[in-house]
């Protein structure tokens, strides 16, 4: 097998299998309520057809394998969404930046 | 909060905002304000599926179990067709999706799993816990099965095959658990106090 072979047959997300042997951590926690709304806000998305579920997966793919590890189940669909709105241009780079900066001064946080 | 609010707040403590939301959330909050002022979602939407989420939990797939256990003609209807078997129950799917329940014999033993990401039979069972989601379930669920199921204490005879059913986007699976021993008499309300959402998902079994 060339060295480069494994990255073309599986995505990041496409684990099945993959040669990872920690054990599983089985711990239960309530979702925070941001993290509930955002599951919310995914599936209004997926019912009016404006990002599917199918997108926000492959959403989730496209972060590479880094983000894929580093960021946290929730912190991944709420990038993707972000992506798949700019990427069919229903929002803007700018109007992002404008409402992420309002919001956080709403909370006192300095961006 | 306003001025006139003069209720006594004895009962229970204030909710406080001491938390700063994290990045993802104020982005969370920002891609939702902006969606429902450009009138692409209603404002009351969010909430409203939030409540249709909060409404789902592994209680319903213990009622379409017990149900099972107790009727052999709904166990064909939920075997052949789990969403109109589900919908016969008053449990509607609001998802769309496929939702195929794996009947467990004494020579099958059945476990689900989603190696891509999370899909889960969400209108029965709420939610999936968060080890559900996690690279190392997802990874080693479908090449050591066995060595999965023993860190949630379940250790099944080498004669029972396990069958490790991998979900998709359209397919979901639930486990219909056998029917222990000794609840012949049981009535169907004590025979769902008895099926955990861990026994659909198929990383514990029931005791005989």
């Amino acid at each position: 097998m060339s060295d480069t072979e494994h990255l073309v047959k599986h995505l990041p997300n496409d684990i099945g299998g993959a040669g990872c042997h920690e054990k599983i951590s089985i711990t239960e926690r309530p979702l925070y309520p941001w993290e509930k709304r955002c599951h919310a806000l995914l599936d209004v998305l997926d019912y009016h057809k404006i990002v599917n579920t199918e997108e926000k997966r492959r959403g989730t793919e496209n972060l590479g394998t880094e983000m894929a590890g580093k960021l946290t189940y929730y912190e991944k669909w709420i990038v993707s969404a972000s992506n798949c709105l700019l990427q069919k241009g229903i929002l803007t780079p700018d109007q992002i930046a404008d409402k992420t900066k309002e919001v956080s001064e709403r909370f006192n946080i300095k961006m | 909060m306003s001025n006139d609010h003069t209720h006594t707040h004895s009962d229970h403590a204030p909710i406080l905002h001491d938390e700063v939301p994290c990045y993802y959330e104020i982005l969370e909050i920002s891609i939702r304000e902006l969606l429902v002022e450009k009138g692409l979602i209603g404002p009351e939407e969010i909430r409203e599926q939030i409540e249709v989420l909060d409404s789902r939990s592994p209680a319903l797939g213990a009622k379409l179990v017990a149900r099972a256990w107790v009727d052999p003609e709904f166990r064909k209807r939920l075997l052949d067709n789990g969403v109109d078997a589900a919908l016969e129950m008053g449990i509607t799917s609001y998802d769309d999706t496929d939702f195929t329940v794996l009947e467990n014999t004494d020579k099958v033993h059945h476990m689900i799993v989603c190696t891509l990401c999370s899909c889960y039979p969400r209108p029965i069972l709420g939610l999936p816990p968060d080890w559900y989601k996690s690279k190392e379930y997802r990874s080693r669920a479908v090449r050591e099965p066995r060595a999965v199921l023993a860190e949630f204490g379940t250790i099944l005879p080498d004669e029972i095959k396990i069958v490790v059913n991998d979900s998709t986007a359209n397919q979901r699976y639930m486990v219909l658990p056998l029917r222990p021993k000794g609840t012949e008499h049981f009535t169907e309300e004590q025979l769902e106090a008895l099926v955990t959402r861990d026994v659909m998902i198929g990383v514990k079994v029931l005791h005989n």
